[in-house]
């Protein structure tokens, strides 16, 4: 794997230094490493115009980009933008903010650990749609927030109605996830080979 | 703004940036340009300005000064606009703008959140002077598309501005840094009205498009875009370099206005007819008091 180191460099220079190691012998792995957010981002969109699967990783204070090329590589190509699912595609369509009626507290506790037990759908987990009550599960005090954003870091999808958000005026409120429309909720259901409804 | 008398009120403004250009002598003009776009997006003449400098003259030869405060000298007197004097220290880097004094009539401000549900949204520049400037200092641009770009931050929004008060528009504003989510989200925020854009429509700089689908992106396009992605939601069908270009930072971008929906044919027709080539229809206002922007 080809390693660069593009920290404390100003954009454009880390892509510009990325397309260099590229011409460079047209490595087949590379890992970038850049000091903030944005040239991460530009890292990533680089990497992807070239035919690279890519993920993005945190290194303490830093951001590492790692880039696999496609098609005819040895090794598995994972994407943030389109996790590869070998087993299908899962959509989690989630309603409410607790599993099951019956006991108010119980049912908090189990999405908790509902929550925490979805990774074991492995890359097969798609996307989670949240709506109705679902929606309050994004919000500061939320007890499966960090879950939420470690899901959206690895890959899947974190969508969350508007609507919703706005109808609980918690719009401003949301901490993870895309803000998104019934357009999109049906569009991703349309592509789901597998939709699990709570 | 302030009402002098009942026909007469004032509006002034400040700007003033880091070059963005090596041309001495255009940054100046494009400086001067972004300075006046606030005046003509009020609704005003602009009558009056003054120089703000900071300048190494240390280290630096003093005709590169000469040429950037002869630029902006020669885009005022284009806006027939009265250089009265400004203000130079010494900094370690080149920044100039201007201060500008316009007048307009109390009654025909126009403001950024006046919106109406039913209006049309017109935009009158194309975007993505960000992402050419930040592929420039890549050294991935063509000499001819650097030069066009630069022409197009340093032309005046003069005659935008005098061909729409002809024309029933509530509200208007100048597209610059925020990019032009981020200052339609503005003109949305506080108006109880939301907008819908057609990413389709908007006038995109030839070129921008796989220079962003490269990575080629401003820093600013993320923050704005992070800053109000609360407020926008974008169709699952808007490819990512769109959604960079809609965030992507303007430099004397061009104006964003709202006009009455019987007037906007007449009002695009009339804009190409002078001169605003780019103008184009790019989205609607909306009666939904969620203050949101739907980008389909």
């Amino acid at each position: 794997m080809k390693e660069i180191d593009g920290r404390g460099l100003a954009c454009p220079a880390p892509v510009l230094q990325t397309r260099e190691a590229l011409q460079d012998g047209s490595p087949n792995e590379v890992r970038v490493v850049v000091d903030n957010p944005s040239a991460q981002q530009n890292v990533l969109r680089f990497l992807e115009s070239q035919g690279f699967q890519v993920v993005l990783e945190r290194v303490g204070n830093d951001y590492g980009v790692i880039g696999r090329r496609g098609a005819g590589s040895s090794v598995t190509p994972v994407s943030v933008a389109e996790p590869l699912a070998t087993d299908g595609k899962i959509m989690v369509m989630c309603t409410t903010d607790r599993i099951g009626s019956g006991d108010d507290v119980l049912g908090s506790k189990l999405m908790v650990s509902f929550m925490h037990t979805l990774k074991e759908m492995g890359a097969a987990l798609w996307r989670i749609v949240l709506v109705n009550n679902g929606v309050k599960l994004t919000v500061d005090g939320s007890e499966v927030l960090e879950e939420l954003k470690r899901y959206e870091a690895a890959g899947c999808k974190i969508l969350v109605c508007g609507t919703c958000l706005n109808h609980f005026d918690i719009l401003d409120q949301k901490r993870v996830g895309e803000t998104t429309n019934m357009l999109d909720i049906v569009c991703t259901m349309q592509l789901a080979d597998k939709v699990i409804t709570l | 703004m302030y009402r002098i008398s009942e026909n007469l009120a004032l509006i002034q403004t400040v700007d003033f940036f880091t070059p963005i250009v090596d041309d001495p002598y255009r940054f100046g003009q494009i400086a001067a340009a972004n300075a006046l776009s606030d005046v003509y997006a009020m609704g005003g003449t602009p009558k009056t300005a003054m120089n703000l400098v900071a300048f190494p003259a240390s280290t630096m030869d003093l005709s590169i000064l000469r040429k950037i405060i002869e630029g902006g000298a020669d885009k005022l007197q284009e806006a027939e606009v009265v250089l009265i004097g400004g203000h130079t220290i010494e900094d370690k880097e080149i920044k100039y703008g201007l201060s500008v004094t316009g007048v307009v009539h109390p009654d025909r401000v126009l403001a950024k959140k006046n919106l109406r549900p039913g209006d049309r949204l017109i935009l009158t520049k194309p975007i993505g002077t960000g992402v050419i400037n930040t592929a420039v200092k890549a050294d991935m641009v063509s000499a001819h598309l650097a030069e066009e770009v630069s022409l197009l931050m340093a032309a005046l929004n003069r005659d935008g501005a005098r061909i729409m008060a002809d024309f029933d528009v509530s509200a208007c504003t100048d597209v610059t840094g925020f990019g032009l989510l981020g200052h339609l989200a503005e003109m949305v925020s506080g108006s109880g009205c939301s907008a819908r854009i057609n990413s389709a429509r908007v006038p995109v700089i030839p070129g921008a498009e796989e220079f962003a689908a490269m990575g080629l992106i401003p820093a600013g396009a993320y923050n704005n875009w992070e800053f109000r992605k609360q407020m926008v939601i974008f169709d699952q069908a808007v490819p990512r370099m769109v959604k960079d270009l809609l965030f992507d930072p303007q430099t004397s971008g061009g104006l964003l206005i709202s006009v009455c929906d019987s007037h906007c044919q007449d009002l695009a027709a009339a804009l190409k007819g002078g001169g605003v080539a780019s103008a184009d229809v790019i989205g609607e206002i909306v009666d939904n008091r969620q203050e949101i922007i739907s980008v389909v």
